[in-house]
């Protein structure tokens, strides 16, 4: 299968070709790159040990619910920051001999830095449990001792660290315990006091009066009811006693003669309609009526002269009017109901504000007692959880001192390392040769892909639906040929030299020259 | 005076013009079906075509030639020719032939090609579409530079620049026989783009560049003319060229040109006239760049390899000589 058939190949081997020189001067740097790098790759043993954190302890679950175990989400890291720290650090300089307790802090410090650089903290994969620490150093027998004694180290630190952390939970839970038995008993006190104080404070107190209130208010406003009702009827009464005399008058002899002269005056009149005045019944008439007018004179001269003598004169008509009496009386019997009631209602009224003014005490002295009491509860309910946590926290703290709770297990103790690392000389050499072949590759396909312009002809055919006629190569003249030719030769001679170099030097490295 | 004698008299007069030597002037002498040519002053200078009653394709092997262009110097000015080694790029020029006469019927015209950029390669294709039908002896093709701006058919004449197009069309007495060249290609003729440079555009819209055209194409039934071109996109007269022209086709020089820039000329191309894209200056590394470059590898090692061979035998036969001199010295 011809692989040039392909055009994006065609393409990208012909590119390599127009830049050989750039290709070949790539892939031989990578390649003295790759000797450099083999050369001066730290040389190194690495030991390593596992340690299995064991956070599923048989007295757990007996202790469910009582005390908290330590909740771990990645292990690995916070080991790392363990191990990292000055304190673990400085413990295992000395104790695996890095340096003596006269080392400089400078000197120190540059050696912790080169441990932490060196050392690696890692879950091992499918186990969340178990952490891996490892130690690179150009001494096996250094690495040993320093892995052996970083894992010490941190279990170590770790328990002191949980244990510490237990002690330090329950010294805040029982001094939280202790303040909130002294606010409660401070509560309890206050609450008493505030009852001795306000007796009438008590619950349904405010009910009592709330009814007492009400009774009142519809007696008030049943007697000012009844007094409106007095005073219409008094009014009403008033206008019955202003239209009635206090005597009534018989028929007075005036009034007899008054009504005498009137017939007498009709009867003449009607006679002068159809008689002289001679006629006799009209003098008769005209007589008897002058004589009444005399009558009438001489009874009002008696009543001057009885006057003016200061002697009551009764007239024999006068008599006193009984309706007028009667009305007289009644009014004087709702006078009576009209002040009963006033002073009924001005007696409910001062009833009423009493009982409000004591409404009012109440309602403060209740809403106090409620809060109070509301303060005293939930105090109450804050100090028993606070016993109950305080409870648990000894029992875990009990459980980190007995080591009980979180603990640590070296799973695969640190061995001695017998094979230096991983990556060997040639490994280097081999990756240098594939990574010179294979960037230049990768760099021309990458910038094939960048560069817009056109390399292929069968994109015109897509885009345009137009034949692309033919594709012309490049016309290489004679000169060219045997220029690009002695190029070529120059070039795939520098490249196989390459290789045989970094063939040569891996041989030498493989048989112990250098 | 005829056409012939003003023809003769005029590049007799024209010294400067040296083009390729001639082979047989004697025998292109004849009148009648032989075009009369300009006489070049050193007697190896341009033949001229003359006009040329004749149409039939039987007519084009009585051309007049001067004398043909070795291969070097035919590879020296990136031309084709049948025997050449690297045998793609013909073999790709005959293709584009065969298309081109597939899709015009077989029947000649103008074809203009042009180029999407500058420098795309438009001469290149032009002189070499030209050489592959001047391969096949019943056609011929005629090379018109129009790139007025940047001539480039008058490398291939040597000395001062030949009279092309822009002579013909600043001249109204001179005859279009005066400007086609001969260049020491069979069957190819070259019309340069001429000494005036200044040559306005309106000159390509003028009723003597349209009977130029048509006299050119009646030349010869079999011949093709081919216009070299500007950019589409870069030049107003390509646009008025593509006018004159039969058939258009356009260069896309590898790895050149955007996708956009070949939309834009397309654009600007009438669709009817399109013959389709020539895809230029792909750099396929020919097969005996490969071979050039292994024998030349293991011609070094061997070379390497002796002088060491020839540097120890030297010294061993050095060394040798000192021990007979000192056993020699011994023995006595």
């Amino acid at each position: 299968m011809n692989v040039l058939a392909d055009p994006r190949i065609r393409i990208l081997v012909n590119e390599l070709l127009q830049y050989r020189r750039a290709v070949v001067a790539l892939f031989v740097a990578i390649n003295l790159a790759a000797v450099l790098v083999a050369f001066y790759w730290p040389k190194g043993y690495t030991a390593s040990t596992t340690i299995l954190v064991n956070e599923k302890s048989i007295i757990q679950p007996l202790m469910q619910g009582a005390a908290v175990a330590t909740q771990v989400t990645d292990r690995a890291r916070n080991a790392q920051e363990v191990i990292n720290g000055r304190k673990v650090m400085n413990q295992v300089i000395e104790a695996a001999g890095w340096a003596t307790p006269d080392t400089p802090a400078s000197q120190k410090e540059q050696i912790i830095n080169s441990l932490i650089a060196r050392t690696k903290v890692s879950n091992v994969s499918g186990a969340t449990n178990l952490i891996s620490i490892q130690f690179r150093d150009a001494n096996a027998e250094r690495a040993y001792r320093t892995t052996k004694t970083l894992a010490d180290v941190f279990i170590k630190e770790s328990i002191a660290a949980k244990a510490a952390e237990s002690q330090a939970a329950f010294d805040f839970i029982d001094q939280q315990t202790q303040a909130y038995h002294e606010k409660l008993s401070g509560m309890e006190d206050r609450l008493k006091d505030f009852q001795i104080a306000n007796l009438d404070a008590r619950p349904g107190s405010e009910g009592d009066i709330t009814t007492r209130i009400n009774a009142l208010q519809t007696r008030i406003d049943q007697s000012e009811q009844d007094l409106r009702e007095a005073q219409v009827k008094k009014k009403s009464l008033e206008s019955q006693l202003s239209g009635e005399a206090a005597v009534a008058s018989a028929i007075s002899r005036e009034g007899q003669y008054r009504q005498r002269i009137a017939d007498l005056t009709n009867q003449l009149e009607t006679l002068r309609l159809s008689y002289h005045d001679t006629y006799p019944d009209i003098v008769r008439l005209r007589h008897q009526i002058a004589d009444l007018n005399d009558e009438i004179a001489a009874d009002k001269k008696r009543r001057e002269e009885a006057k003016t003598a200061g002697r009551i004169v009764v007239d024999d008509a006068v008599i006193n009017n009984p309706m007028y009496q009667q009305l007289r009386h009644d009014q004087s019997q709702v006078q009576i109901t009209i002040d009963t009631l006033n002073a009924r209602i001005a007696e409910a009224r001062q009833q009423l504000k009493s009982v409000v003014e004591q409404g009012k005490r109440v309602h403060g002295g209740e809403a106090t007692l409620a809060e109070l009491t509301r303060d005293y509860q939930v105090t109450r309910d804050i100090y028993q959880d606070l016993l109950r946590r305080r409870e648990n926290a000894r029992v875990s703290m009990n459980m980190d001192k007995e080591n009980q709770g979180l603990t640590f297990t070296i799973q695969e103790p640190a061995t001695l390392p017998t094979q230096p690392g991983i990556l060997k000389f040639w490994h280097f050499i081999v990756l240098g040769i594939l990574l010179g072949i294979a960037a230049p590759i990768a760099l021309g396909y990458a910038l094939l892909q960048i560069d817009p312009r056109l390399r292929s002809p069968a994109l015109i055919a897509e885009r345009h639906r137009l034949p692309v006629l033919v594709s012309v190569p490049h016309l290489w003249s004679k000169g060219e040929i045997l220029a690009a030719g002695r190029d070529l030769e120059w070039l795939g001679l520098a490249a196989v030299g390459t290789i045989c170099v970094m063939i040569c030097i891996a041989g030498l490295q493989v048989l112990g020259v250098f | 005076m005829s056409k012939i004698e003003k023809a003769l008299s005029r590049a007799k007069r024209d010294n400067s013009l040296a083009l390729v030597p001639v082979a047989k002037r004697s025998g292109d002498q004849q009148s009648g079906l032989a075009e009369p040519v300009t006489q070049p002053a050193s007697g190896t200078g341009a033949m001229v075509e003359a006009r040329s009653q004749a149409i039939s394709g039987g007519e084009i092997s009585s051309m007049r030639e001067v004398a043909r262009r070795s291969h070097s110097e035919l590879a020296d000015h990136q031309i084709i020719y049948p025997e050449m080694i690297d045998s793609e790029t013909v073999q790709a020029f005959r293709e584009l032939r065969t298309r081109i006469l597939q899709k015009t019927n077989n029947r000649n015209g103008t074809i203009m090609i042009t180029s999407v950029a500058g420098y795309g390669g438009s001469t290149f294709v032009t002189l070499n579409l030209g050489a592959v039908f001047a391969f096949d002896a019943g056609r011929t093709a005629l090379l018109v530079d129009c790139n007025l701006r940047n001539p480039s058919f008058q490398r291939l004449f040597s000395g001062s620049p030949a009279r092309g197009l822009t002579d013909y069309l600043e001249n109204p007495d001179m005859d279009a026989t005066e400007i086609i060249h001969s260049v020491g290609i069979e069957r190819l003729r070259v019309i340069p783009a001429g000494e005036q440079h200044l040559v306005p555009t309106e000159y390509f819209t003028s009723p003597r560049m349209k009977m130029l055209f048509a006299s050119l194409r009646q030349r010869y039934n079999e011949r093709f003319v081919i216009l070299d071109t500007p950019p589409m996109t870069e030049s107003a007269d390509t646009q008025i060229l593509a006018e004159l022209a039969d058939y258009i086709l356009v260069v896309v020089p590898y790895g050149k040109v955007t996708q956009a820039q070949v939309d834009e000329c397309l654009q600007s191309v009438d669709a009817k006239k399109l013959l389709g894209v020539v895809f230029n200056n792909e750099p396929r590394a020919p097969n005996t760049l490969w071979m050039e470059a292994i024998s030349g590898a293991v011609g070094l090692v061997q070379q390497s390899f002796r002088r060491a061979r020839d540097s120890a035998r030297r010294r061993f036969a050095q060394l040798a000589g000192r021990l007979r001199k000192r056993s020699g010295r011994a023995e006595p």
